[in-house]
């Protein structure tokens, strides 16, 4: 099975590869709008709360945008009935939940750069905002994929994305930000028990999306 | 159900029901610090209550609906009309809430915990109606939105970790949190009770009533398939 | 050994009923044809046997030496085709076969198979780029490159030239012998193929 998830995987590197535009769109949308804050912000001071929250609201417009891409290709290119003649449901789900957690540790890695050079922020515990930023990506990945499935079967795009995802991600981005604004401020109790709860969270996420998808992938 | 059932039902609904609203609205004692307002606690919190039953109503059929392939239909309508009760009641938690909010506080809307985790069920309701709506021409429509509402399911109990940690500069909002029975004097607590007792089971009979009716149109809709 | 059994399939969307109490028989050997007018349900009656759809009453029971498989084992039996599956178009035929290939099969296979469809001179170039024509013996290349012991073909001529179709009722000749074959056609040269079928016009 691992290597059949890897033939997928590379299969859906290959083709998004080939086809740069979604991805290179995703790039461009998180670069374009950590960098539109920056500049109507013009040096006007935030408070730590404040840049934790625009942070990761800039990260979550960026997985709206672009993290549903990988299952709507596969509706709209109309390849998911040859997919599904392949490969089982726990097969293609892995598959997608990788590839969308390396795209999206990939589009944070971009985003946090921008945004700690342009905004000039410098965290205080700077072992703390990584880890943070990572377990925020995986849980913001695993519930996306699975949301990004349900949606793909919707066909109405990714305004029905952002609406079913903000829910959902609530949790995580609450978490996330609270964290975020410890790490730079330095203020309050380094809680590493959030990364852990993020994390948890994710697990949690992970299993009960690997039981039901093939309930949305094929017709039961 | 047998006549003499029937018969304690509708009592309770029609007779005493009333007779609840009537002792909450005039004959009960009413709260020190809030005056005549603090009747809308008997209204509040059975409304309340209700949204949450209802949720987890939605949430079972909805995981019934995946496990087993039996009275799969029927479970179907169960879990779209106990949604569609549940998004009404929280609606109505949301309004009785925030009126008396203004009225003991000054303002519509704070940010408490409890809140809170209304506004997030009612995003979740909300958010599940736009994706039926979506699958409108999907086959596996039903499918696709227990999975979606398992999900959400899943998130209650994190959020319930997380939100007392989010807002912690509020005011304490002691006298609307349901669990702390200790500031209610007997009488209020009485009606208080009966009143979620009695709320409980009107919202059995409306939902028994959607889900009959749900029944019938499920049945009439074969026999014109079969003609 | 398989056998699969319809009994009395019957498929409806919404009030209108497609067919109704189709019952049939299959096994080793057996090449079935599903024909009838446009619109009368053939392409869904391939995909209820395959799996892929659910019939509205009735049921399909696949048989492996007269034990029961489960639906989800299914795709591993059979090979299917038809237009509404497609291989990757921004991969090329050669990267879409071995995605799809088992383990056990190796490159020379996939290489016979290209050659035998004439499409070997064209495996570096994307799907995109291919005629209609070529998409469709690509198709049919995927359908029998695992040796499955089922063939599901739904319009396997459709967008094939004289060559092509002679290459398919080559390939399918051989395989009839010992395989199951189903097909979902309107051609009359498909129908007189198959020791068997129904027609689906009411």
């Amino acid at each position: 099975m691992n290597s059949r998830i890897l033939k997928n995987i590379k299969k859906d590197f290959l083709i998004e590869f080939r086809n740069r535009s979604a991805v290179n769109i995703s790039f461009a949308f998180a670069g374009i709008t950590t960098l539109s804050v920056s500049l109507a912000a013009g040096g006007a001071p935030f408070t730590p709360v404040v840049h934790a929250i625009i942070f990761w609201i800039i990260l979550f417009f960026s997985a709206m945008s672009g993290l549903a891409h990988i299952f709507i290709r596969e509706e709209e290119e109309k390849n998911s009935l040859f997919l599904s003649l392949y490969y089982t449901p726990e097969e293609i789900y892995l598959s997608k939940l990788i590839f969308n957690i390396v795209l999206f540790i990939s589009i944070s890695v971009i985003v946090t750069a921008l945004y700690l050079f342009f905004l000039q922020v410098f965290p205080v515990y700077p072992l703390l905002f990584i880890l943070t930023v990572i377990s925020g990506c995986f849980a913001i990945a695993s519930i996306t994929t699975i949301l990004g499935a349900i949606v793909s079967k919707a066909g109405s795009g990714s305004s029905l994305f952002t609406v079913i995802s903000f829910p959902i991600l609530l949790p995580v981005l609450w978490t996330a930000i609270s964290l975020t604004s410890v790490s730079i401020d330095g203020a309050g109790v380094q809680e590493y028990r959030n990364i852990v709860f993020l994390l948890a969270f994710s697990g949690v996420i992970v299993s009960v999306s690997y039981l039901t998808f093939k309930f949305i992938w094929t017709e039961f | 159900m047998k006549s003499y059932h029937r018969f304690v039902f509708y009592f309770l609904i029609f007779a005493v029901m009333p007779g609840v609203f009537l002792r909450a609205l005039i004959w009960t004692p009413t709260a020190e610090f809030l005056g005549e307002s603090s009747r809308i606690l008997y209204f509040h919190v059975p409304v309340a209550w209700i949204s949450v039953i209802s949720f987890i109503t939605a949430g079972y059929h909805s995981i019934m609906i995946l496990v087993s392939e039996k009275r799969r239909n029927e479970r179907e309508y169960k879990a779209y009309n106990a949604a569609y009760s549940g998004i009404i009641f929280t609606l109505l938690t949301v309004i009785t809430g925030s009126i008396w909010a203004k009225i003991s506080w000054g303002s519509y809307w704070n940010w408490d915990p409890r809140e809170t985790s209304i506004v997030i069920l009612m995003l979740i309701y909300i958010s599940y109606f736009s994706l039926y709506s979506a699958l409108k021409e999907n086959v596996n429509r039903m499918g696709i939105s227990s999975v979606y509402l398992i999900i959400a399911m899943i998130t209650m109990p994190f959020f319930v970790f997380i939100i007392p940690r989010i807002y912690p500069s509020l005011h304490p909002d002691t006298l609307i949190n349901a669990d702390k029975k200790i500031h209610l004097e007997a009488a209020m607590k009485l009606t208080l009770f009966t009143s979620i007792g009695v709320f409980t089971i009107f919202y059995g009979y409306i939902y028994n009533l959607m889900n009959r009716i749900s029944s019938l149109e499920l049945t009439m809709q074969e026999k014109t398939n079969d003609n | 050994m398989i056998n699969i059994e319809a009994d009395k399939i019957g498929k409806k969307f919404g009030k209108t009923s497609l067919f109704k109490n189709i019952n049939f028989s299959l096994t080793n050997g057996d090449s079935f044809y599903i024909t009838g007018p446009n619109g009368s349900g053939k392409s869904t009656l391939l995909q209820i046997l395959a799996g892929i759809q659910n019939p509205t009453s009735g049921s399909i029971i696949y048989r492996s030496d007269n034990s029961i498989i489960e639906k989800e084992q299914y795709k591993h039996y059979f090979g299917f085709t038809g237009p509404q599956i497609n291989p990757y178009e921004m991969l090329t035929s050669i990267e879409n076969l071995k995605f799809t290939a088992s383990e056990s099969a190796d490159e020379n296979r996939l290489i016979d198979y290209l050659e035998k469809f004439d499409l070997y001179r064209h495996r570096t170039k994307a799907v995109k780029y291919y005629s209609s024509g070529m998409k469709q013996r690509l198709r049919l290349i995927h359908a029998i490159i695992n040796d499955p012991e089922i063939l599901m073909l739904d319009e396997p001529c459709s967008n094939l030239d004289t060559k092509g179709r002679d290459i398919l009722y080559d390939v399918l000749d051989t395989l009839k012998k010992d395989k199951i074959i189903i097909i979902a056609t309107n051609e009359s040269n498909d129908i007189n193929l198959c020791s068997k079928g129904i027609n689906l016009e009411q």
